[in-house]
């Protein structure tokens, strides 16, 4: 849910900057080779995220929808297990 | 730059090769998880924690079906994520990276993330099989693993920017090459002893390296030769002209 709401306010300030930009295509031929942030914020969430799920998370993440019980479940440590010893991370 | 392709191009390289390198574990790696799994459950026998019964093998092998698809998902997840790091540093290295076509830039650059963020941490802490860990130092061993890459990784970039300033380039990696070696001896090793055969121990930590590293040459191709096909930043130029 979370999620949604920030991929929204993204796509808000994506469609903000697309505005401004045909406002002002002088300043976009200038800086055309340049990397838009709005791009980077999306995909470094992502980035955090996606570590988050498979290397950290002990029951973090279901803990804000199940509370405690998710810690001694640990559902995501569960399914992501094997790719958690594989790929390198601190496991059991 | 057309920031849906941009997007677009990158998660797909990431989730692709993640997928990539959920099927070479399951091939290679899972084998010595089963064998050190294996060994856990002889000794929850051997506590008394749980009994040798048809029941317990039965759950056992539902549920390892289960992680197994699991390790599927997790490949497609962390394949994306490290995918989207790695296209994030491409879109801001590529001019800089040599090679002619992007797919050589691209290899170049993953040959670079490849080592500081896996071998090197490697070396320090290397990946473990199942058994090894006691549950109650993992804090303790994610946070210095964390660590150890966030320095290794933020080390490259800094020692990136020297690069592009000084004359003798050298000095840079020197430069990397003193800082890493330091924080390899300052730092504190994993605290939990490793007390299984070296057999396994090995096998797991070559296998596991083969498929991480599978991923690292699979993600530059496929970004490299999309980046390439679809040209994501020249289409903005063209189009403002
Ligand atoms: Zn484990």
């Amino acid at each position: 849910m979370i999620l949604y709401i920030g991929w929204i306010i993204l796509e808000l300030k994506y469609i903000h900057l697309n505005l401004t930009c045909m406002s002002q295509s002088k300043e976009i031929a200038i800086s055309k080779s340049s990397v838009p942030k709005i791009a980077i914020i999306a995909l470094a969430a992502i980035f955090v995220l996606g570590m988050f799920v498979v290397g950290f998370d002990q029951g973090h993440i279901f803990s804000v929808v199940f509370g405690e019980q998710a810690f001694d479940e640990m559902y995501i440590h569960e399914l992501t297990h094997d790719m958690r010893h594989a790929a390198g991370f601190p496991c059991h | 730059m057309k920031i849906s392709l941009f997007i677009t191009i990158i998660v797909l390289s990431g989730a692709l090769a993640g997928v990539s390198l959920g099927l070479v574990n399951l091939a290679i790696v899972e084998p010595y998880l089963d064998t050190a799994i294996g060994i856990e459950n002889q000794n929850l026998f051997a506590s008394g924690e749980e009994e040798d019964t048809p029941e317990f093998w039965a759950n056992y092998y539902s549920y390892r079906v289960w992680q197994k698809g699991g390790q599927l998902l997790a490949g497609a997840i962390l394949g994306t994520s490290l995918g989207t790091l790695f296209g994030i540093v491409f879109a801001y290295s590529k001019n800089s990276l040599p090679g002619k076509s992007m797919i050589k830039k691209a290899l170049v650059l993953s040959l670079i993330m490849w080592a500081t963020l896996y071998v090197i941490p490697f070396a320090k802490y290397p990946a473990n099989p199942p058994t090894v860990g006691d549950p109650e130092t993992i804090i303790l061993r994610q946070s210095l693993y964390l660590a150890f890459m966030a320095i290794s990784g933020l080390g490259a970039l800094g020692f990136y920017q020297v690069y592009k300033k000084i004359n003798k380039k050298a000095i840079a990696f020197v430069g990397y090459g003193v800082m890493m070696v330091a924080t390899f001896f300052v730092m504190p090793p994993n605290p939990d002893p490793v007390q299984i055969d070296s057999g396994l121990l090995m096998g797991f930590r070559v296998t596991s390296m083969i498929g991480m590293s599978v991923f690292w040459g699979v993600v530059a191709i496929i970004l490299g030769a999309l980046w390439q096909k679809t040209t994501p930043d020249r289409t903005a130029q063209a189009k403002y002209q």
